[in-house]
């Protein structure tokens, strides 16, 4: 009941926090310099013609005007036409969040499944060699930009190993499944193309393991930091004392409350990639919407950025929500605290 | 327990192995893969850029065609036509089939022309004010009479795709056209009303757009001709150079960098093909803002730029070079251009004699030299102005602007910097189509007209040669044009554009790698039907 509770106290601020947004994100998008219709129809077009798209896009009207038609808009679904690829931006979103929704799966994966373990090992094996090993792949990760991973997984990976493809979710020419989901990997394995599906994998590999390497690294530094102070605490030491195995000192008495922290940063991590996968987009010409997202504002598609950003800030938020209520979960105590 | 555990993942490590390694069989059939940077538009009341218009003239046949090499405008699908005053009468084929198996008739070409003009987009400005009246007196003849003589028509026409009316009516959507509701734009962002050599099998604007041979075509499409092209879009030049390398792309984008295309072109079967005659570079002076309100000023400007040194930048290897010398505003082989038409000199001391005739002193104003982000060759230039107008005794500051940015302050004559560079490339054959866009009065306030030239004798050669049928006239007033903005030094004539491009063996691109095949019109030397793949 507590924990319905909170959940919709989470589900209203978000709410609330993307009316805001969305508020925000329309005024600024106007704020950027240049005339949009100017830029859509190009130099060669008359003042008249240039007027005429501005009274399309109601661009002469008062800034209030467009927002109040923009959420009649938007609550139709309409996210109204993109001025940089003509087609309207919910079907511009549709066909590329899939891709960037799996590369950043992917990429999350790689971050939790390696990160996590790399820190309860160096916890675990605190001042040790093993420590140190684990610390240095971590600040690796921290301090690498991740257009140097790119660069240095493709020379190595597709250049000179040849082992995996460097462009696109899949080779040309490839059987495609059923949309059921838009990912690929998963669609793919629903229909049963196991050709196509390792074909989609081996061309995640790169972008994914680029995508992860930062926030394996904070995943990893995190763990071990949390990790090191539980197993400070008094009743790790009973646990010792009580001859409990260290396995499973490690991941019933000291991951659990250790996690929290670590999990609020990773899901803040998760969210973050969606923005940030442009760079890695644009390297494996991974057909998603970060680049969509950059292309917009650079040709101050309106339209465009306004609903780029309201998918990224909803993604954000439904991450957070569901991080919340997890953490809630393993710590009774934040969610009494929060009535 | 522990063996048959090793054994069960060492066998599913093999099968994992063995998976990731195979590869997805290839068709048999001949596939182009070819990139370009910006996203491909295929409505063609729409199109505009590079990569809009490489699809355009592959999907989309129009009523006339420039000749390969020249200036002439040869008949296409209008098998001929006369011209009576204002009236430009066409006579059609009456072979020619739409991807739909509908015949091309008149209806088609006047409805083209309607929704062009309706939806105002694309190249519409081409024709807005220009046609007055479209008849068609029976299904093969078409009528247009013009609101005035207009002598770039005929080559304004490249640019008008004639669309199906039938499968247009059949597929609107709701939209602000009354009865003809969103006059098919829904229907044309994703499918394809033409009659062209290729058909469209699958379009994402982002990513990648696949044209499939038209077994139809009214000229027939040859065996050798790629069955199938790939365009692919904005992928970064690291990635296309590795892409080219392992042979996954057979024809790169003319916009990656200089270094990338001589590294690729070392590549064994890989070599550089050139458009040249189709678009030129310049550092736009602002001739409103001073000190360049004063010829003098801009013509020491001009003396400041060193020609050679920039030139020798745009050299990609030994032989080849994205830049070539330019003489005056238009590229050599459009209507009009002159080889005798002054070239710009870089000579300081010619600047500073300029410079004392000028009614400024070089300390009285602040010169802005602008760069477009995105352009590190703009960069490398301005830095060069700065340091040569410095030793004529001029305070300048680089700016970079991102292009909407820039778009912005092209607006108004006070905003734009003094110096901006900007490449343009012809949309049509026309001459009309640069000058106008350019230097007309009535065009100013945009980023390719950052020169503000507001001179009544440049309008009236612009408009004389808008007027004048006879094209030999028409090119004695280009040229007296073309020497009037080098006199008055409205512009520095940096350089003629020379695209680029790294083509791999397995095709042959005549436009690109044949002396005298280039068309004059952006996009057009993308003809699929005239590439052979081995």
């Amino acid at each position: 009941m507590n924990l319905w509770r909170y959940f919709l106290g989470r589900l209203l601020g978000s709410l609330l926090v993307l009316i805001g947004v969305s508020i925000l994100v329309f005024g600024i998008a106007r704020l950027i310099p240049g005339d949009p219709a100017r830029i859509a129809l190009g130099p060669m077009a008359s003042a008249e013609q240039v007027e005429l798209m501005r009274e399309r896009l109601r661009l002469n009207e008062p800034v209030v005007v467009q927002y109040g038609e923009f959420v009649k808009d938007l609550l139709r679904g309409d996210l109204g036409i993109s001025l940089y690829t003509k087609r309207p931006v919910t079907s511009d979103i549709l066909s590329t969040l899939p891709a960037t929704f799996e590369l950043v799966l992917a990429s999350a994966l790689i971050m939790t499944l390696i990160g996590v373990p790399l820190g309860i090992v160096a916890a675990r094996y605190r001042h040790s060699g093993v420590d140190r090993a684990a610390n240095l792949a971590a600040l690796l990760g921290v301090v690498t930009p991740s257009f140097v991973w790119e660069i240095f997984l493709m020379l190595v990976f597709a250049f000179a190993l040849d082992i995996f493809p460097i462009a696109g979710r899949v080779s040309r020419g490839a059987e495609l499944p059923p949309m059921v989901t838009g990912l690929l990997i998963v669609d793919s394995a629903i229909a049963g193309m196991w050709s196509t599906f390792f074909d989609a994998v081996r061309h995640i590999v790169l972008p994914a393991i680029a995508l992860a390497m930062g926030g394996l690294g904070t995943a990893a530094r995190l763990t071990r930091a949390n990790m090191s102070e539980v197993y400070d605490r008094q009743y790790i030491q009973l646990a010792r004392a009580f001859s409990y195995t260290e396995r499973e000192i490690s991941f019933k008495y000291a991951l659990r409350p250790a996690m929290v922290p670590t999990l609020t940063i990773l899901g803040l991590d998760f969210a973050i990639m969606l923005g940030n996968a442009f760079l890695v987009e644009m390297v494996f010409a991974w057909p998603g919407m970060a680049r969509y997202g950059v292309e917009v504002i650079i040709r101050k598609d309106l339209n465009g950025i306004v609903g780029t950003v309201l998918v990224i800030s909803a993604f954000f938020l439904i991450i957070n929500m569901i991080i919340d209520i997890v953490v809630a979960y393993m710590n009774p105590r934040i969610r009494y605290q929060d009535q | 327990m522990t063996k048959p555990h090793g054994l069960l993942v060492a066998a599913a490590s093999a099968l994992l192995l063995s998976a990731f390694t195979m590869t997805v069989p290839l068709s048999a059939q001949t596939v182009l893969r070819l990139d370009e940077h910006a996203i491909g538009e295929i409505d063609p009341a729409k199109a505009t850029d590079y990569a809009d218009s490489m699809i355009f003239y592959n999907i989309y046949d129009t009523l006339v065609i420039p000749a390969a090499g020249g200036t002439d405008i040869l008949p296409h699908l209008a098998e001929s036509w006369t011209i009576d005053g204002q009236t430009y009468t066409f006579t059609l084929r009456d072979d020619v089939k739409f991807h739909s198996g509908n015949v091309m008739d008149s209806d088609d070409v006047a409805f083209s022309i309607e929704r062009k003009m309706a939806l105002g987009q694309g190249f519409s400005s081409l024709f807005a004010g220009v046609i007055d009246s479209v008849e068609t007196p029976d299904a093969r003849t078409v009528s247009i009479t013009l609101t005035e003589p207009f002598a770039p028509f005929l080559g304004s026409l490249v640019r008008l795709a004639i669309v199906d009316k039938d499968a247009v009516l059949e597929n609107l959507a709701e939209g602000d056209y009354g009865d003809l509701g969103d006059y098919g734009q829904a229907y044309l962002t994703s499918n394809t009303a033409g009659t062209g050599a290729y058909t469209i099998s699958s379009h994402n604007p982002q990513e990648l757009t696949v044209m499939e041979k038209n077994p139809d075509y009214f000229l027939g499409v040859p065996a050798e001709a790629p069955d199938t092209a790939e365009l692919q879009y904005a992928i970064e030049p690291a990635t296309l150079r590795a892409l080219i390398t392992r042979g996954e792309l057979d024809i790169g984008d003319q916009w990656m960098a200089p270094e990338i295309k001589a590294a690729v072109s070392a590549e064994e079967g890989v070599s550089l093909g050139q458009v040249a005659g189709i678009s030129s570079f310049y550092l736009k002076l602002n001739n409103q803002r001073p000190p360049l309100d004063d010829v003098h000023c801009r013509r020491a400007f001009a003396h400041a730029y060193d020609y050679d040194a920039i030139l020798e930048q745009t050299q990609v290897t030994d032989e080849i070079a994205f830049g070539r010398r330019a003489y005056g505003p238009l590229p050599l082989g459009v209507l009009g251009s002159d080889e005798n038409i002054p070239t710009g000199r870089f000579d300081l001391d010619a600047a500073r004699s300029e410079l004392e005739q000028c009614q400024y002193d070089p300390g009285d104003h602040e010169i802005q030299l602008n760069w477009v982000a995105g352009n590190p060759i703009q960069e490398r230039i301005q830095l060069m102005m700065q340091l040569n107008l410095g030793e004529l005794g001029f305070e300048t500051t680089i700016t970079t602007t991102p292009w909407a940015m820039f778009t912005e302050l092209a607006a108004t004559a006070e905003r734009t910097p003094h110096v901006s560079p900007v490449n343009f490339i012809l949309t049509t054959p026309d001459p009309d189509s640069m000058l106008y866009t350019m230097y007309h009065s009535n065009a100013v306030g945009t980023w390719a007209s950052v020169d503000w030239v507001m001179n009544d004798e440049v309008d009236s050669l612009i408009e004389a040669g808008r007027t004048e049928t006879d094209p030999e006239t028409r090119a004695a007033i280009y040229r007296e044009l073309g020497n009037m903005l080098v006199e008055d030094q409205v512009s520095i004539f940096a350089y003629e554009l020379v695209g680029v491009f790294p083509i791999r063996d397995v095709v042959h691109v005549p436009a690109l790698q044949e002396e005298g095949k280039t068309y004059s019109v952006q996009g057009m030397n993308f003809m699929l039907r005239e590439m052979t793949m081995n």
